[in-house]
Order: structure tokens, then sequence, then C-alpha cells
């Protein structure tokens, strides 16, 4: 059933035998790769559209060349969102925590050979495949058809997830070393257990949605239509913003727990740097594990909270209130478990560490503003586009792109067999950091100052000549952030050239995780023939032995050697 | 955590390991155990519980599609556009088929249990052509249907009735493949024997028919 040659590591298809190195691959290592490298072919595209959005709303006068290259109509514009939103959501921030981090790592961790399924893997991989060149190509056609294909795209993308998630959790259940007992999990594992848990459920909806509305669009059922709503709602109900409902409950229902599909692997991952980073255990490891419990089961639960103006039953949004207010008390423990973790810490500051940092820093921002959001006389009050966009794109896209890059820093060198360069890394971090802060924050500002329709029209129009300002501060800042991240391709690129020249320590972060005990990159077969044997939890870093830390895979006998 | 505890702590982790004979933590048994074997099913190897694990959750997946299209109907029902669709009555017929499939491919697995492989192949193949009878059964239906002027197109109802009926033969069509494959199937090179493919198929076929039944009493119900 596997039929997998050597070549796991090679990052790029070389040499003759491409088809069955790269593309019929069933080894997890590779797979997990190849989605790595899709992401970043879709964050680079997605960082450049951006950038056109972010012109073309401060300077609309000025001929964008990639936006006026077609009809220059508002439908191109709007179809320049959704290839960003769609690269972004479904091709990296889903695609790399969970499919690429999780696919090469997963197996690694808990001490297995490979994924459960593995050709299943490979099959979800190249539908996902298909779902991008989909997704693309829908914003060449005609709104009419575009809109087709990338339900089509949609759907592919979500039957995808699906096997994988299906994957990731038969592996997870079953794969396991002897002695990983579910508490020794690490709990990146945990984060990408309970995410496939929760992907089985919501892209199911996804897939319903999709397949009702596309059979709406092209063989005329009735599922969505508009005449059948109308007929259901009394009549002061009906207005013009709310037609689709339906389809909005299905969506939202796939896609507020989305949200927290991209975000809980990235949980997953900041605990784990950090506790390493700060060579402590987790602190309240297993009050860890039941606030990412929590995040998924309420994130299920909050759909309606994207629905606060479509005429839902006037008691529906107070319990969707309430639901996603409560969210805030697992994001708490979350919290509390990170400060308990780095406080009093040896703290060793690399990029990764600093990348977690910025994570949990950009968390709290964004978190803060959802609270208003999650209310709904506040929300219909604040919600304008630019409140909105600010809050979303700080704790969910910058915040896990965040995650994403600590992870990338973390486990580059068990990846590629070399580091990436701290001090390019570094500036890298600042450069964004403080670039991320200068884009999003003042969009909060702008999206308050848009909704002050109380003022007299003297105060507004200062408002609004303010407002303008910002504008353009905000479109100059991605202007110069997006730019600071040829920093990292620069990188990237030269980490990949130098790794043929030098051989990295096999543990360069004295990590205590499985994956730290075989040699980097990794070798195909991970552990050879013989499993590797789980004697404790995975995060013990004891003092008064030699190395601080105690690795998983160590027998007692070997550990009590190490005492100095 | 202070410094002057960590020895101790120490002591903890490499006593937890040493003491009370044999590791009161380790699983009791081997390689893919995991932690919950009490759990696995009768006649299953550790290597072939994934696949039991897997037939599992892909049944809660394909569950919950079912279901969100269900909460939908429910919705949409209340609408005065609807004109509910009347159940064939070859549908009924249909769903004997069904049931007296499910029947004959338990009685095929427990001749296989036996060992008696020629009983086991031909109540196998029987109901594969059960299966492919419900199909075509429920092709026939369809057009019966729509003979009398009921196509997808006409209201909420009839989109409902075909979305579910023909959701449900798309994935009945996989279990009349899955069928096959493992009538056809040389299991003698394979990682799974034949009673855990026959077993894990069973299961979906079993679950096709609950979910049948539970569509057609949604959609009788419901109208």
């Amino acid at each position: 059933m596997v039929t997998y040659d050597d070549g796991a590591n090679a990052p790029q298809p070389t040499g003759p035998s491409f088809l069955a190195r790269c593309v019929f691959s069933t080894h997890h290592k590779t797979i997990g790769l190849q989605y790595l490298w899709l992401a970043l072919a879709s964050v680079l595209v997605g960082v450049v559209l951006s950038t056109l959005l972010r012109m073309h709303s401060s300077w609309p006068d000025t001929a964008i060349p990639f936006l006026n290259g077609f009809e220059n109509t508002p439908e191109r514009y709007a179809a320049v969102r959704l290839l960003h939103g769609s690269l972004m959501v479904f091709f990296v921030l889903t695609a790399a925590p969970q499919l690429g981090f999780g696919n090469y790592l997963l197996p690694l961790q808990i001490g297995a050979s490979e994924m459960a399924f593995p050709t299943l893997n490979l099959v979800s991989f190249w539908l996902t495949v298909v779902s991008l060149v989909g997704m693309t190509a829908s914003f060449f056609y005609v709104p009419e058809t575009g809109i087709n294909v990338w339900l089509a795209s949609a759907a592919i993308f979500a039957v995808g997830a699906l096997l994988s998630a299906l994957n990731f959790t038969a592996t997870t259940i079953d794969l396991r070393a002897e002695g990983m007992t579910l508490p020794r999990l690490p709990i990146t594992v945990w984060a990408w257990f309970l995410n496939s848990i929760l992907s089985m459920l919501i892209f199911s909806v996804l897939l319903a949605g999709c397949a009702a509305l596309l059979s709406d669009r092209l063989l005329g059922s009735q599922f969505f239509s508009v005449s059948s709503f109308l007929a259901a709602q009394p009549q002061n109900l009906v207005s013009q913003g709310s037609l689709p409902v339906l389809w909005q409950r299905l969506f939202w229902y796939f896609a507020q727990a989305e949200v927290y599909v991209a975000m809980l692997p990235c949980f997953g991952i900041i605990t784990h740097l950090v506790s390493t980073f700060s060579r402590k255990p987790v602190w309240k490891e297993r009050l860890v594990v039941l606030a990412l419990c929590g995040v998924g089961l309420i994130g299920f639960c909050v759909w309606g909270y994207h629905m606060f103006a479509t005429g839902l039953n006037p008691y529906a949004p107070l319990v969707f209130a309430v639901l996603a207010s409560s969210l805030g008390v697992p994001a708490v423990f979350l919290l509390a478990s990170w400060m308990g973790t780095l406080w009093g810490a040896r703290l060793q500051l690399t990029t990764a560490m600093l990348f977690s940092i910025g994570f949990i820093s950009l968390f709290i921002a964004g978190g803060l503003s959802g609270i208003f959001l999650a209310r709904h006389d506040l929300s219909s009050a604040a919600v304008s586009e630019d409140f909105v966009i600010g809050h979303f794109h700080l704790v969910m896209g910058v915040a896990a792109t965040f995650a994403i890059l600590a992870a990338l820093f973390f486990w580059f060198p068990k990846m590629f067999g070399c580091r990436l360069s701290e001090p390019l890394g570094k500036v890298h971090f600042w450069v964004t950091f403080a670039g991320v802060y200068l884009i999003f924050m003042p969009m909060h500002w702008l999206g308050l100052l848009t909704q002050s329709r109380l003022l007299p029209d003297a105060q507004r129009a200062v408002l609004a000549s303010a407002g303008a300002s910002i504008r353009t501060l905000v479109t100059v800042a991605t202007i110069c952030t997006v730019s600071a991240q040829i920093l990292f391709v620069i990188n990237f690129a030269q980490a990949l050239m130098r790794r043929k020249i030098v051989k990295e320590e096999d543990n360069p972060w004295r990590a205590t995780t499985l994956e730290w005990s075989v040699a980097s990159p990794a070798p195909e077969s991970n552990f050879g023939a013989a499993g590797p044997i789980v004697y404790r939890g995975a995060y013990e870093f004891p003092e008064g032995i030699a190395n601080d830390f105690a690795p998983q895979h160590l027998a007692p006998e070997l550990l009590a050697q190490k005492v100095r | 955590m202070p410094g002057s505890t960590a020895t101790h702590e120490l002591d903890l982790i490499i006593e937890k390991k040493t003491g009370d004979g044999g590791g009161g933590e380790l699983p009791p048994t081997g390689r893919n155990g995991g932690g919950d074997d009490g759990k696995r099913p009768k006649g299953g190897n550790p290597t072939s519980k994934r696949y039991y694990t897997g037939m599992a959750l892909g049944i809660v997946s394909i569950l919950m599609f079912f279901m969100s299209l269900a909460a939908a109907f429910l919705v949409l029902r209340s609408s005065s556009h609807w004109v509910p669709v009347r159940i064939p009555a070859l549908m009924w017929v249909n769903t004997l088929v069904l049931l007296a499939s499910s029947a004959t491919l338990e009685l095929a697995r427990q001749r296989l249990a036996q060992g008696r492989l020629s009983a086991y192949r031909n109540l196998w193949a029987v109901t594969t052509v059960l299966g492919v009878a419900f199909l075509s059964g429920q092709i026939i239906a369809w057009r019966q249907l729509v003979g009398e002027g009921i196509y997808l197109a006409n209201n909420p109802a009839s989109s409902f009735f075909y979305i579910f009926t023909g959701a449900h033969a798309l994935h009945l069509f996989g279990g009349v493949a899955a069928l096959i494959f493992v009538a056809t199937r040389n299991f003698s090179q394979a990682q799974v024997t034949r009673s855990v493919a026959a077993e894990v198929t069973s299961y979906y076929w079993h679950f096709m028919d609950a979910l049948w039944l539970f569509l057609l009493a949604l959609l009788y119900l419901g109208k």
C-alpha cells in the first residue's frame, strides 16, 4: 500500500523520477512539504493582491495594472477580494498549520512511521491542488461562470479537507507509539487531533451548502430560492439585505468554525514553542487541552453572530452573543497558560520564540476587539467594514501567519537539516510586527469614524478628512510590510542553498518530543523498524540533568546517567 | 518551579518508570495499541484497527452532511410555497430490497466467520445484486416522478426529495463498489484480512440502510 521511494525531504522536484517522488508519493513528510509549498505560493500571491486592494482604496483614480487589465468594473474589484480571501483562508491558514505541519509532524510526534491511510492522504492533497487551480481560474471568468467554478472548487476543497481530517483522527487514535498515552501527547498533536474532529463536522456542512447552491445555479433546484424564503417570513422582517438567509446559515455555520480550524493548530504550535523556549513544562497542561476542546466546541455554536442583521428570531442574537462572548473563557485559559509558562522562565529569544510572543500579542490585541463584535448591541454600533477587517486580520490572518512563521523557524532544521538565519529572521520579525500593528490598528479607528452618524455635520467633515489620511497611512504601511517579506524570502532561499554545505546538529533547540529523537532531516522510515517507546510527558525540563531536558523517548536508566 | 525541588521532580520522573513493577503507565499491549484497547473490535489485530476507526469517522462526516440538509429541509418546510412530493410506491418496495440486502450481508459475514467460503461468496453476491436492484429501483422511481411532471426545479420540496434520494443513491453506489471490490480482491498479499474488509464494508452498508430509513421517514412525515 505504501509505495514510497526516496526523496522525502527534497523541497523541489529535481531529476528524472519526478512523478514517483513528488506527484504520486504517499509519504506523509513529502505531502506535508507539498502543502507548505502550496501555502507559500498562495501567500505570496495573496499579499500582492491585498496590496493592490489597499492601493485601490487609497488612490481610486490611479490605474493599477492588474485591477484595470480586465473590464474595470466593481465586480472585478470584488473578484480580487474573493481571490485574496480564498487563497489566504483555504490555502494558507487552513493548509499550512494543519495540513502542512500536521502531515509532516503528526506521525513523527506520535512515533508512527506513516499516516493511517497514505493513499487517502495523496488523494486529499491533489484535491486541494485542483481546488486551488479552480479558485484561481474562477477569477478569470465572467462573474456568473466564475461563481460556479468557485463553488465547485470549494466543494472539492471540502472533500479533500474531510479526507485529511479523517486520516489525522484515525492516525492519532490508532498509530501512537508504545507508551504514548493521551496525557503524554504533545499539545501540537492534541490541537491537530481536535481540529480534525472539528473539520470533519464543519466541512460536511460546507459541502452540503455548496452542493445545494450549485444545484440551484446549474439545475434550477429551489433550495435557496427567494420566493420560498419570502413566503416564510413575516412581512415586516423582509428587507433587501436579508434574502439569502439559508445560504448564510450554512455558510457561516462552516465559516465561523473555520476560523477556529485555522487557529486551533496555531494554539498548539505556540504552546509547544513557548514551553520549549522557556525550558519549562506547559503550565497547567491539562487545562490547555480542555481549553482547546472548549474553543472547538463553542466555535461550533456561534455561527449566528454573523447574522445579527438578517432578521433572526429576536432571542437568537442574545444566545449567540452569550456563546460568542463565552469563547473568551478558553481563550483566557490559553493566555494564562502561556503567561504561566513564561513566568520566571529561562527564556531563549530565538526568532521562533519572538514570533510566538508576537502571536500572543496579536491574539490579545485582536481578541479584544472581538468582544465588541460578539455583542449584538455593540456590534450594530461598531460594525463597519474597516473595524471587522482590522479585527479579523489581526486575530486570524496575521496571528496565524505569525504562528506559521514561528513553526517554520522552529521545524526548518527538522525538515531541511539546517537553520534559517537568526539575525535576518529577527530583523524580519520586528519589521513585520511593527508593520502589522500599523496596518490593522488604524483600521479599527477608521471603522469607528465612519460609524459616527450621531455627530453634527461639521465634525463629521473633520473626521472624514482624518479618515482619508489614516487610509493613506494604512496603505503605505501595507506596501512597506509586504516589501519587508522579501527578507523572509531571501532567508528561506539562502538556507535552502546552505543546507547542502552545513550539517546541523539533530536537535538544535534541545526539544523533548519524538521528532527530534531521529536525525535531521528526518529519515524516510521515521524511526526504523522498531518504533520508539515513550517514557514520559512531552514537556519535561527537569533541572539538575545534563542539557536540562528529558526527551520523551529516553529510557529512565539512560536519563539517570545524565543526572549531574 | 523553584530550583530546590527540581531534583526531587526528576526523581519522580525516573521513579514513575522504575517503580511499581512493569510500568503502570505503559499501555498493556504493543505497537499500535494506544490507550483504548478495550474498545478494539473483536477479531481485529492492531494494524487493522485503523480501518474500523476510519469507517466510524467517515460515517460521522456523512451523517453530518445529511443532517445539515435535513436541518435546511425542516426550516424550509414551513414556507407556503411547499408542495409535498408523494413518495412513489416503488420506493417502499426498494426499501424492503435494501433491508433484505443488509440481512444477506450479515449472513454472508457469519458464513465467513465459520470458514464456509463458498456460501459466503454466494450470499455476498446476492447482497451486491440486491444493492444494484435497489439503485435501479430508485432510478425507475425517479423516472415515474418525472413522468408525473415532478422535476428537481419545481419547488423546494421536490428539490429536497431529489437531493436526499440522489445523494443517498450516490453513497450507496460507493457501497456497491466496495462490495464488488471486497469480492474480487486477492487478500493473500493485502494488509487487511478478508474478514476485516468484509466487516468494515458491512458497517458502511448497514449505515446506508439506516440512513435510508431516516430519509424516508423524514420525507414521509415532513411533507
